[in-house]
């Protein structure tokens, strides 16, 4: 789901930028390079897009080297997946243990064949899970699926999901579109 | 293996207080957003996916092809519609995500709006559903 958040961030300056005030500017400029590198965090999602500023505090000096720490205060749009969520994304490979799906910016969300207990493996060249009605689920197929837990990986800060279309309005569905950004 | 919260369930509408009171989004609102920085971006630079980090694009890719409405004026009518149904910020864009065809189908995709004590019965969800399958027609 996508989620507009408040979120607060101290932005460190270090004192070669402080031979003359700091402005508001450059502290924003700051902040947003460092979410850009943060990419996501654990309790808020991914980190879209900063919204609005509510507030960035007085700076408080560090240490003896004069390295200041501003508190900024401000909105965020983020995206965060949670368990019981039905979410839709698009199959980016197949094997005869499941399937990976692609979700937003979240890479791997595993389909487990346990979870597909409807489906059987057809392998071959362009393997696939078939079920008795000729539902298809293969590559590049959009799948609507289930959240059943959440993971998230800290060294590459992602979040995995473990998915399963074992209930009904769960399974492959026709969306138009290709998953390319038309430019 | 399990996110920090290990009783988180969407379903049940457990998805913490600060998620609860947030604002949420559906897929096409966030289209319309993402997309406008895209053309700005466009505007200013000869290579605009250059100017964003790879979750942009990532999320651009992904709100544009599952938006269920392009049209901004539609957009807004899908919120205005559910919003006037008692629903939770979380409930409503699902919905608007997923666009339910049939009452069965709102409940299998949003359990909690059939939740002991609240007020949604079969013919106000048929209403809602209605409501938005006209906007779909005339989009």
């Amino acid at each position: 789901m996508f989620f507009e958040v408040e979120l607060q961030r101290d932005v460190k300056i270090n004192a070669t930028n402080l031979d003359k005030p700091v402005s508001r500017r450059f502290i924003l400029a700051c902040l947003l390079d460092n979410l850009f590198k943060e990419k996501a965090s654990e309790d808020h999602g991914y980190f879209l897009a900063v919204t609005r500023l509510k507030s960035i505090g007085k700076g408080n000096v560090m240490d003896e080297s004069g390295n200041t720490v501003f508190t900024v205060v401000f909105t965020c749009r983020t995206f965060k997946p949670f368990p019981g969520e039905e979410l839709q994304g698009v199959v980016r490979y197949i094997s005869q243990h499941g399937v990976l799906l692609k979700c937003g910016p979240i890479r791997n969300a595993f389909l487990s064949a346990w979870k597909m207990s409807k489906y059987q493996y057809i392998p071959g060249k362009k393997p696939a899970f078939l079920n008795n009605e000729l539902s298809k689920i293969e590559k590049g197929v959009v799948v609507c699926f289930l959240v059943l837990a959440v993971r998230w990986i800290n060294a590459s800060r992602d979040f995995e999901m473990l998915a399963s279309v074992d209930a009904d309005s769960l399974g492959p569905v026709s969306l138009p579109g290709s998953d390319e950004l038309e430019l | 293996m399990m996110s920090g919260e290990e009783e988180e369930n969407a379903a049940e509408l457990k998805i913490g207080e600060e998620f609860l009171k947030a604002k949420c989004l559906m897929n096409c609102e966030v289209a319309l957003i993402l997309e406008h920085k895209y053309e700005q971006l466009q505007q200013m630079s000869d290579d605009p996916m250059n100017q964003v980090s790879q979750v942009f694009e990532k999320s651009l890719q992904y709100v544009k092809r599952f938006s269920r409405y392009k049209n901004p004026d539609a957009v807004r009518q899908v919120r205005e519609i559910l919003s006037r149904y008692q629903l939770a910020e979380f409930e409503l864009c699902v919905l608007g995500n997923l666009c339910p065809e049939t009452v069965e189908e709102a409940i299998a995709m949003v359990p909690s709006i059939k939740t002991k004590g609240r007020a949604h019965d079969d013919d106000a969800i048929e209403r809602m559903l209605n409501d938005l399958s006209l906007i779909k027609k005339f989009e």
